[in-house]
């Protein structure tokens, strides 16, 4: 209040806006009366993740950070370039460093870039891919073993959608069978869901994410739709996820969830050197 | 694999199936042994730590009575259990996951009174380039071009093999349709016949309709004489018939010439065609030499 102003026009002002405030009735819920000063006081105490009521002020602020390893073979990289293209409310960053307490290294970076998860593609070898899949702070994450990797560039997926369009998610039931499952459900939702009011979200709903569960792998697919109750064709990429191990903590901490029947591609090789 | 056991609950561990059977039928593996084994050994010290994950999935979820429209997620029953090897069944499974669940979220979007599909005419950055959707195009003609085609070629083939038989065919009916109009004009005859038309010509045998040239010609009967100029490159004047061939595969020009001169003049050649008084035949005198020459050896005379 820069201005000082007159007597007379506070004068005015007051009644004015008295009127305004008195017919507003309290709001009638089914529990009772409710002020509603008294739901304006209560709604911001409330914490986004204790809700009992429509939460009406959570906004999805996900965002993702996308990196690989150096030394990625191409086709993995083409896989992460459609990945970014995927997930408007994804960061690309550089290329990290291998080894070396990437544990560590990568949450910070991830902290830098002002990020909440992070999808890490790292090639070993030239030839196996392991991708990390991880919520942030202190969230949990996942190491994915990668397989038939099938990249948008492919001219047998025909399809084509918007960049950026809010993708539909659908899961195979049996992701609600177990514990494991469903925790990688919810990670995969806030990472791969573009959320509703993102600056580079585009309006409508052309395409959808199929994610599956067969023999114990995650498959993935992106279907473009074209019209309904028909005609859906593929847009890719396409992959295969087949978990290794869950931590408690961001890309290190405490192992929660070791897949028993993961064999490691070095040990195929060994047994199996065809 | 020396994993940090760090929490281990061993009642947690799961049963799960087995994927492959008994092809490596070991004894236990301890954690140590990087072996098959852990592929039919499911309740093996894998960690599962069920609560761990379950509070950490209380952690980072979403609040409970989010819209559906921050997740858009939907949850899809699989009807049957999909082969893996089985590529086409497989995909058959995805796509109907995909197909339920735009139904599903169509109805939704419906009820809420939301956009679903994008609009024709609405322009804005796709993902893939328009450049690379030309490829496609291309490639998905190409393709059907190459079908087209190896269907034609097969039809060819198919119609070559009956072309034969479809000649043959075609040869019996115009034989037949040939023996049908000769029979209709007999019949014809016979019907004027007995209709008791005159024939022409003042004849009262009507079998016969008298076509008679005066020229010793029958008519309709093929000719013997040859047609002077019956085809350019024919040089036997139309019947090519070869009197002698000595064996050497070419008749002697000789012959085939008196072939020719029979043909048109009749044996012998007409009289009046032989040249008599020429300069050569003024000074010889073979005819009235008595003894001389061959003696009688006609045959030496043709010279």
């Amino acid at each position: 209040m820069a201005k000082k102003r007159k007597h007379s026009e506070t004068v005015v002002a007051a009644p004015q806006k008295k009127e305004e405030v008195a017919p507003e009735r309290p709001k009638r819920t089914l529990l009772g009366w409710k002020d509603k000063e008294a739901a304006a006081v209560a709604a911001p105490a409330e914490d986004k993740d204790d809700e009992v009521h429509q939460p009406t002020n959570f906004r999805n602020k996900e965002k993702v950070l996308v990196t690989c390893s150096r030394r990625i073979a191409y086709r993995y990289r083409h896989l992460m370039l459609n990945v970014v293209s995927l997930l408007p409310h994804c960061k690309k960053d550089n290329k990290v460093e291998s080894q070396s307490s990437k544990g560590v290294a990568l949450s910070e970076m991830v902290e830098l870039k002002s990020c909440s998860s992070c999808l890490f593609f790292e090639c070993r070898k030239h030839k196996d891919l392991y991708l990390w899949m991880a919520k942030c702070p202190s969230g949990p994450s996942v190491k994915f073993l990668v397989n038939a990797v099938h990249t948008m560039e492919e001219l047998k997926l025909t399809g084509n959608h918007l960049k950026g369009s809010r993708p539909l998610l659908t899961f195979s039931a049996n992701f609600d069978k177990d514990a494991h499952w469903k925790l990688l459900k919810e990670m995969i939702t806030q990472i791969f869901g573009v959320p509703k009011e993102h600056r580079k979200s585009k309006p409508y709903h052309d395409h959808v994410f199929v994610f599956s569960i067969v023999d114990d792998h995650i498959w993935f697919r992106n279907y473009q739709v074209l019209n309904l109750l028909r005609d859906l064709t593929q847009v890719g990429p396409r992959f295969c996820l087949n978990p290794i191990k869950i931590f408690g903590g961001s890309f290190g901490g405490p192992t929660l969830y070791e897949n028993p029947f993961y064999i490691s591609p070095n040990q195929v090789s060994v047994h199996f050197p065809w | 694999m020396g994993t940090p056991k760090v929490e281990f609950d061993a009642e947690d561990v799961e049963p799960m199936e087995d994927e492959v059977d008994g092809e490596f039928t070991d004894s236990d593996s301890d954690s140590g042994e990087e072996d098959i084994q852990k592929l039919t050994n499911p309740s093996k010290d894998a960690v599962y730590n069920r609560d761990g994950m379950n509070d950490k999935l209380q952690e980072i979820s979403w609040p409970e009575n989010l819209g559906w429209l921050h997740k858009l997620s939907l949850d899809i029953n699989q009807e049957q259990d999909v082969d893996v090897n089985d590529d086409l069944a497989r995909e058959m499974a995805f796509y109907t996951q995909a197909l339920e669940g735009t139904r599903r979220a169509f109805e939704k979007f419906e009820t809420m009174g939301l956009p679903f599909l994008r609009p024709p005419d609405y322009y804005a950055e796709m993902v893939k380039s328009d450049t690379h959707m030309q490829k496609v195009k291309s490639r998905l003609l190409a393709e059907k071009r190459n079908m087209e085609e190896a269907e034609e070629r097969r039809k060819a083939r198919e119609s070559k093999k009956l072309s034969k038989e479809v000649q043959a065919q075609k040869q019996k009916e115009r034989a037949t349709q040939k023996k049908s109009e000769i029979e209709a004009v007999k019949k014809w005859r016979k019907q004027r016949q007995q209709n008791g038309f005159p024939a022409p010509g003042g004849k009262k045998n009507g079998d016969e309709i008298d076509l008679d040239f005066g020229d010793g010609v029958k008519p309709f009967a093929k000719s013997n004489k040859q047609r002077p100029g019956v085809s350019p490159g024919d040089r036997s004047g139309g019947k090519g018939r070869m009197k002698s061939w000595k064996g050497t595969g070419k008749p002697d020009k000789k012959i085939v010439k008196r072939d020719r001169k029979d043909s048109k003049f009749g044996y012998g050649g007409r009289k009046g065609m032989k040249k008599q008084n020429t300069a050569d035949t003024t000074d010889d005198f073979r005819g009235f030499r008595k003894t001389g020459g061959d003696g009688g050896n006609k045959k030496r005379r043709k010279q």
